[in-house]
């Protein structure tokens, strides 16, 4: 932990008439903070325990968050994850989190500004896990568990203090989502038949966190099928539609998140997830006319506006856009969530 | 009892990008438009040129789209950024909604 955990005079301090907690939630109502839910007071000695693991300053500069430009420093961040709820052992998660929203693929500014409800997802890999709790079973999207909740929370708070990503004047997103508030899911990789998403796509690491910034999940289900192509054709058909962003945006990335059951019934009949996403290419497509009715502009790949208006179009340019991974607990349901289109999901290592 | 918390904002980016001085070097330039795709944007954007041309002894040039492929949300072609700057002074555009 560096020396200068806890110097007050590079932070700026607000001063609280007592410690009832509704003092905070009227403090920070008043300065447009806050996500409309309780806070946890970020006392001095709450940041510096949320600080306690990290070797850096914590004036250190993360990333400059748009559009507002604000630095994502150790302390501001931390600041955010107390706030949140968050337990210090958390915060590598945040950080991590933090970090991947500064690279460029992801394309912040526009996340945080459109009129579409995108969230970024935070999706935990690895040991990390296990070792601080996250839920990758039963009900992973859902309410109940501390750490899915408080890391999502965290991001979103930096969102809105640091980003000034406010709805209005910071984000002009028409209905918002429910997944504003937080979105933070675990790989389930106890029953996962493959390897680790990361490992697939060459990140190495004991723990990690993909962020890839979509729409709310879109369930499918499919409680009879024994073979997977019946099961995909559900997904393909929860893929199909011209809601989307990417049904116009062919450079949009899907994820698709199956439940363990589902990915059993594939891996059984000697599937692996990259045949997940061939046969989803191939299966999730619309005649190019059909587009042509519904779209007065197109952002598609060249080769797509070459096809004839009987010619069928995939849902994305390329079968790398469909990722495909594990989540979930017993049930047969699974869901797909699609990107907002502009934007590319980051893996980093925790 | 008093309590006090860090504020969650933070400081902004260091870097501090000072304005472009305008009309007082502007009269007799040239303006343009640069739209983002959105629906109405060109003419917004144009009524406005047109507009503030005539109140700043300025000319209207021209309106462009960010390039083949570009939308509201991506970067603008480079091309169009370079053919602005030769033709004209001033640019007048949209971000994102």
């Amino acid at each position: 932990m560096g020396e200068n955990v806890g110097m007050e005079s590079q932070s700026q301090f607000l001063e609280l008439s007592d410690e009832d907690p509704d003092t905070i939630y009227e403090v920070f109502e008043k300065h447009g903070w806050g996500d409309g839910l309780p806070l946890v007071a970020p006392t001095d000695k709450r940041v510096t325990e949320m600080l306690s693991g990290i070797e850096a300053s914590p004036e250190e500069v993360l990333t400059v968050l748009p559009p507002r430009g604000g630095s994502a420093t150790y302390r501001s961040v931390a600041v955010n994850a107390v706030l949140a709820g968050c337990k210090p052992e958390y915060f590598p998660v945040v950080v991590a989190a933090v970090k991947a929203l500064g690279d460029q693929r992801i394309n912040l500014r526009g996340v945080n500004t459109t009129t579409h409800p995108v969230a970024p997802l935070l999706i935990v890999h690895g040991r990390a896990v296990d070792e601080f709790g996250f839920n990758s079973g039963l009900g992973v999207f859902g309410p109940g568990n501390r750490a899915n909740a408080t890391v999502g929370r965290a991001i979103r708070l930096i969102l809105l203090h640091i980003a000034g990503a406010v709805p209005g004047p910071g984000d002009a997103s028409t209905q918002g989502q429910p997944s504003k508030y937080t979105y933070c899911i675990a790989e389930n990789q106890k029953e996962n038949p493959w390897d680790s998403y990361p490992v697939t796509i060459g990140v190495n690491s004991e723990s990690a966190l993909t962020v890839h910034c979509g729409e709310n999940p879109h369930n499918f289900h499919d409680m009879e099928s024994e073979n997977i192509e019946r099961i995909l054709d559900k997904a393909a058909s929860a893929m199909t539609t011209f809601g989307v962003n990417n049904a116009c945006i062919s450079g949009g990335e899907w994820f698709v998140i199956l439940c363990p059951e589902h990915a059993a019934t594939a891996f059984d009949q000697g599937w692996g997830r990259e045949d997940v996403s061939e046969y989803l290419f191939e299966k999730a497509r619309m005649p190019a006319g059909r587009f042509r009715e519904q779209f007065n502009l197109l952002a598609w790949a060249d080769w797509m506006h070459s096809l004839s208006d009987d010619e069928l179009v995939p849902m994305t340019q390329q079968v790398e856009n469909i990722k495909v991974l594990v989540s979930g607990g017993a049930g047969k349901h699974s869901c797909v969530v699609p990107s907002w289109g502009m934007t590319r999901s980051v893996t980093v290592p925790i | 009892m008093n309590m006090k918390i860090h504020s969650p904002e933070g400081d902004l980016m260091d870097e501090v990008v000072e304005l472009s001085s305008t009309t007082p070097l502007f009269s007799g330039g040239k303006i343009g438009v640069l739209e983002n795709g959105k629906p109405n944007a060109d003419l917004l954007l144009t009524k406005i040129a047109e507009g503030l041309a005539g109140r700043i002894d300025a000319k209207f040039s021209i309106t462009t789209g960010k390039g083949e492929r570009a939308n509201a949300a991506t970067a603008c072609n480079p091309q169009v950024v370079g053919m602005l700057a030769e033709e004209v002074q001033l640019v007048l555009t949209g971000s994102a909604d």
